[in-house]
């Protein structure tokens, strides 16, 4: 149960023009943990979560997942990818498709599975994240917090060894971020591996086996749930300072 | 909509009214029985009809005919007239006589009662009469003279210009008398004729004689010279409209000379025909009674007027020269809008077919080239992924498949078997390389190990590909399968442009006059500069920084991007109308792509059995299958057909590139990032996530694109392509009506590209997608 999932060795993003974006993180993931990212904006949280799946290549740095590097150059970047799943912020649901042909589309076309296998997987994930109503519709006719279950259904439907989290809730109203964290919640208890980038501080607190504080490309400080109520640094007790002014 | 457009269209489809020809011959009532045999026009114009039982008849208008009371009751065969007298004969020696001042009749009988065949007036007034066993009598004055001279075949006719005679007899002979018939002598006729009689024998005037056979055989006599006159020499009309013969190949039996080249010839079974060349183009015509009518004797009161009699009392009677009427020909007056629409539609109409015909295929081909180009356009594979991750793939190619290539051209003769061959040994090798592959990744499986397949060691990487560099610059220089390497080609380059002898300035036209040259100009600095890159190669990906702050990414450069971005600035940059010329003229591309369809299809049709040439002059062998044959003519008949289609679709190609590209841009980031997130390749995702939402945002200004390709087909016109365009210059040409032509070539067009967009809108309704974008409403 503590075998390591993904691990991150000084992993570093430095883009054109000297933004530092990512300075060196690291850190482990054991499979079935989920491990929350927080920090504010601008520290590099999202940057280190598309390192992983390499949608942004790091400049320095090693990513292994399953024990073998995937960021070298002749690695199979896609065969990689298909292994790790990842929620966007936006839900980039595929707009042209309905919700059972998003789901279908990666394991017909990368996966190669017939249709049939195919749509039967898609009913059990839309089962797992309650969208099975829905299952004929367009995109464009769900709403917020529907069109995220439906992203998280895909990224479940590839039976990924990790799922990836890029501020799953930023841009969903109070009313419909429910419903997300719930799904996510009940990922976490059938135990998922997860990395969850998200400014939900109390949804952090009661998912996450771990946190992890990022500030400015750093690690700020790093622990098990409980460092939300007792922060070590300054810099987070700040940071979670100013977040409970706004509440 | 739709029902105006296609009304428009079916205006197009009215087929001509109905044409044809009438018998200019009508029906005269005679008010006899009896079968009529001969007729003559006197001076007057009225004609005498003689016939059975000596019947007489005649008319001064042709369609009210009197009965003459007739001194005899035998039947009367022959008849003739002058100023003076009329006369006929027939059975038994008979002769009936009138002068031209009396009504009455007088009969008189040779004295030997021999059946008269033929008779004539001579200039003196003399009646000479011919018959059967050589007989010949002269009426003069009451008294009879027999002027037989011994032979015993039947003389059937006979006809007198003044004191010249001419007889028509048996075994294709042909008498003739120069003092009033007194003396006869045998003239000269065409060898070969001693099985046909000659029937009938006249002259026309001084100058003309024709003569014809019974075997429907023309003969025809001419004043030779000033020595010879006529009826000394006989020649046989060759019939240019019975192909060349001699021969009508009928029974004719009568004929009557209208004039010098004018003539009627008749038969039985209702057989009628003028000629108005001298027997060249002889043209049966209509009559208006049965098949089986047999033609006893035409009469003609002039050129134009006149009758023809035969059996059971019948008359008919013409004002034209019998020649058939033209009926629902309307003589048209362009002047008049319908009649000139009625006139060019038929035209306009096929103009309109080949202009939707090279439209189809433009868009089709300018679309297929608009979206690869763009795929090229936003590949973001660069020269640095390729030796980084592709290392393999870049040496195969380099040092696999362009030396198989290249030696495999010269050793089996030309390039393109070369080529062919070099695919091949790829596929092959490529597969062998794979099964490899795979066997590594399943070794390392069941080692635990991930494995992606063989992996060139990180040391040797470096020195790989300096050594790549090197052989791209020198090439393979040695022995007769000599590949020359960048330095070699970019040399020779220089030196085929110094060979041109141009001067200055003029080297900017040198692409044209050597384009072999041009090629490896660019081919050799591309592979000068890839090879010095590949030299210096120390590990790192280094950009290069010049002095003024100019920054160059040699690894970021992406070669798809930069070769579709070449064949995009040329398409673009020079006109339509010069590319068609170029394309078809210049580079002939019709007659090449024409030639290797016709190539293709000749080899289906042998493959299905043919035994013939598969086409020959534009026709198809009779035993090809209607399919093959069809699809040829369709695509490949017409050589400026398909260099205006492959014109047209690479220009538009280029234009919708851009406007493709432009959609594919304006798809979110994400939709890219959520594809390969789940393990879709590029053009994975491409295909299956950014094309089908980026082709609907492109299809108004793909519509655009494609409105501009039809009225740009109108520049195939000056290829000689008859669209709709020339059609309209063709009208122009004919009936001079420049403001209706051009109005109602402005007319098909609009049609044509409003069907166009009315077909885009249906498409963009069809493939909208619920809740994606603002297409109006709220």
């Amino acid at each position: 149960m503590s075998e390591v999932v993904l691990s991150i060795a000084d992993l570093e993003k430095m883009y054109a023009g000297g933004v530092h974006a990512v300075r060196g993180v690291s850190f482990d993931v054991n499979r079935g943990e989920s491990v929350a990212i927080i920090g504010s904006s601008g520290s590099g949280k999202s940057t280190v979560l598309r390192c992983i799946n390499r949608l942004i290549e790091p400049t320095a740095g090693v990513v292994k997942l399953g024990g073998e590097q995937i960021n070298t150059p002749y690695a199979d970047v896609n065969d990689i990818r298909s292994r790790i799943g990842m929620v966007f912020q936006s839900f980039e649901l595929f707009a042209h498709l309905r919700v059972l042909e998003n789901i279908t589309l990666g394991l017909r076309k990368v996966r190669g599975m017939s249709v049939e296998d195919a749509n039967e997987i898609a009913h059990q994930v839309l089962g797992r994240v309650d969208m099975l109503d829905r299952i004929h519709a367009y995109p464009g006719n769900l709403s917020g917090g529907q069109m995220q279950r439906v992203a998280i259904a895909r990224a479940l439907a590839m039976k990924p060894e990790v799922i990836l989290f890029d501020e799953p809730t930023s841009a969903l109203d109070p009313e419909l971020i429910g419903s997300v964290l719930q799904t996510i919640r009940g990922l976490a208890d059938e135990g998922m591996t997860m990395i969850i980038v998200t400014h939900e501080i109390n949804f952090a607190r009661d998912v996450a086996d771990r946190i992890i504080y990022m500030d400015e490309g750093l690690v700020a400080e790093e622990g098990p749930s409980s460092i939300i109520q007792n922060p070590k640094s300054e810099r987070m007790q700040k940071f979670l300072s100013s977040i409970n002014e706004e509440h | 909509m739709i029902i105006i457009s296609s009304a428009i269209i079916f205006i197009f489809l009215t087929p001509i009214l109905g044409e044809g020809y009438e018998s200019s011959w009508s029906i005269a009532d005679s008010g006899v029985e009896s079968d009529l045999l001969t007729a003559t026009t006197d001076s007057d114009g009225i004609i005498w009809v003689f016939g059975e039982g000596g019947i007489i008849l005649n008319s001064s208008d042709m369609q009210t005919w009197e009965s003459s009371e007739s001194p005899t009751t035998s039947d009367l065969w022959t008849s003739d007239s002058n100023d003076n007298i009329i006369v006929a004969a027939g059975s038994a020696g008979t002769v009936v006589l009138k002068s031209a001042e009396s009504n009455t009749w007088t009969s008189y009988t040779t004295p030997t009662a021999t059946d008269l065949l033929g008779v004539a007036i001579t200039g003196e007034g003399a009646v000479v009469a011919v018959g059967g066993n050589g007989a010949i009598w002269i009426l003069e004055n009451g008294n009879w003279l027999d002027r037989t001279f011994g032979l015993s075949i039947d003389f059937n006719d006979v006809d007198f210009e003044g004191e010249r005679g001419l007889i028509a007899a048996e075994e294709g002979r042909i008498f003739g008398s120069e003092d009033g018939g007194l003396n006869w002598e045998e003239r000269d006729t065409p060898g070969g004729l001693t099985d046909s009689t000659i029937i009938s024998i006249d002259y026309y005037m001084a100058n003309r004689g024709y003569a014809i056979t019974s075997e429907g055989q023309i003969l025809k006599s001419t004043q030779e010279g000033l020595t010879t006159a006529v009826g000394y020499n006989w020649l046989l009309v060759e019939i240019e409209s019975e192909g060349r013969n001699t021969t009508l190949q009928r029974q004719i039996s009568s004929m009557e000379v209208l004039g010098t080249t004018k003539f009627i010839v008749a038969g039985p079974s209702g057989y009628i025909a003028l000629s108005k060349d001298g027997g060249n183009i002889i043209n049966p015509q209509l009559l208006p009674v049965p098949n089986d009518f047999s033609i006893n004797d035409i009469a003609m009161r002039d050129a134009f007027r006149g009758v023809i009699i035969g059996e059971e009392g019948t008359i008919l009677w013409t004002e034209n020269a019998g020649e058939d009427l033209a009926v629902g020909f309307e003589i048209i007056d362009l002047t008049q809008f319908n009649e000139f629409v009625d006139f060019s539609k038929d035209n306009l109409w096929q103009g309109l077919k080949a202009t939707v015909k090279i439209v189809g295929f433009g868009i089709l081909l300018g679309f297929f080239i608009g979206v690869t180009l763009a795929m090229c356009k936003t590949a973001p594979t660069t020269l640095k992924q390729i030796i980084e991750g592709n290392l393999g793939r870049a040496l195969y190619f380099f040092w696999v498949f362009i030396p198989v290539y290249s030696i495999g051209g010269k050793v089996l003769g030309n390039l393109s078997s070369g080529l062919f061959f070099a695919l091949i040994v790829t596929l092959i090798s490529w597969l062998a390389i794979q099964k490899y592959n795979k066997r590594v990744i399943a070794e390392a499986f069941i080692e635990n190990r991930q494995s992606s397949g063989y992996q060139i060691p990180e040391k040797y990487r470096i020195n790989l590909i300096r050594t790549l560099g090197v052989s791209i610059l020198v090439g393979l220089p040695f022995s007769e399968f000599v590949i020359n390497g960048g330095f070699v080609t970019f040399w020779q380059s220089i030196s085929d442009f110094r060979s041109l002898d141009l001067t200055g300035i003029e080297y900017i036209f040198a692409p044209v006059g050597d384009p072999d040259a041009f090629f490896n100009f660019l081919l050799g600095i591309a592979l000068i500069y890839l090879g010095m890159l590949f030299i210096t190669f120390k590990g790192k990906f280094k950009k290069h920084e010049f002095s003024y702050g100019f920054k160059l990414n040699p690894w970021g450069i992406r070669p798809l991007a930069s070769i579709a971005t070449l064949y995009t600035d040329f398409f673009r940059n020079t006109p339509l109308i010069v590319q068609f010329m170029f394309v078809h003229f210049g580079l002939q591309i019709g007659k090449h792509i024409q030639g290797a369809g016709t190539d293709l299809f000749t080899e289906l049709y042998i493959l299905s059995g043919g035994a013939d040439l598969f086409i020959e002059y534009g026709i198809y062998a009779t035993d090809a299958p209607a399919l093959i044959s069809k699809t040829h003519e369709f695509v490949f008949s017409d050589r400026a057909f398909l260099s205006a289609i492959f014109a047209l679709g690479l220009n538009s190609g280029a234009y919708q590139c851009e406007t493709i590209r432009g959609a594919i841009a304006a798809i979110p980031s994400g939709q890219m990032e959520a594809g390969r997130s789940i393990g879709l390749t590029y053009m994975g995702t491409m295909n299956q996530v950014v094309l089908p939402q980026a082709i609907r945002i492109c299809i108004p200004p793909l519509g655009n694109e494609m409105v501009n390709l039809v009225l740009n087909s109108s520049l195939a016109m000056v290829i000689a392509y008859t669209e709709l365009t020339r059609q309209g210059k063709l009208i122009i040409a004919i009936t001079f009506q420049i403001f209706w032509t051009w109005g109602m070539v402005m007319v098909s067009y609009f049609v044509v590209t409003w069907t166009l967009a009315l077909i885009l809108r249906w498409l963009e309704d069809k493939t909208r997608i619920p809740g994606l974008g603002i297409s109006g409403g709220a």
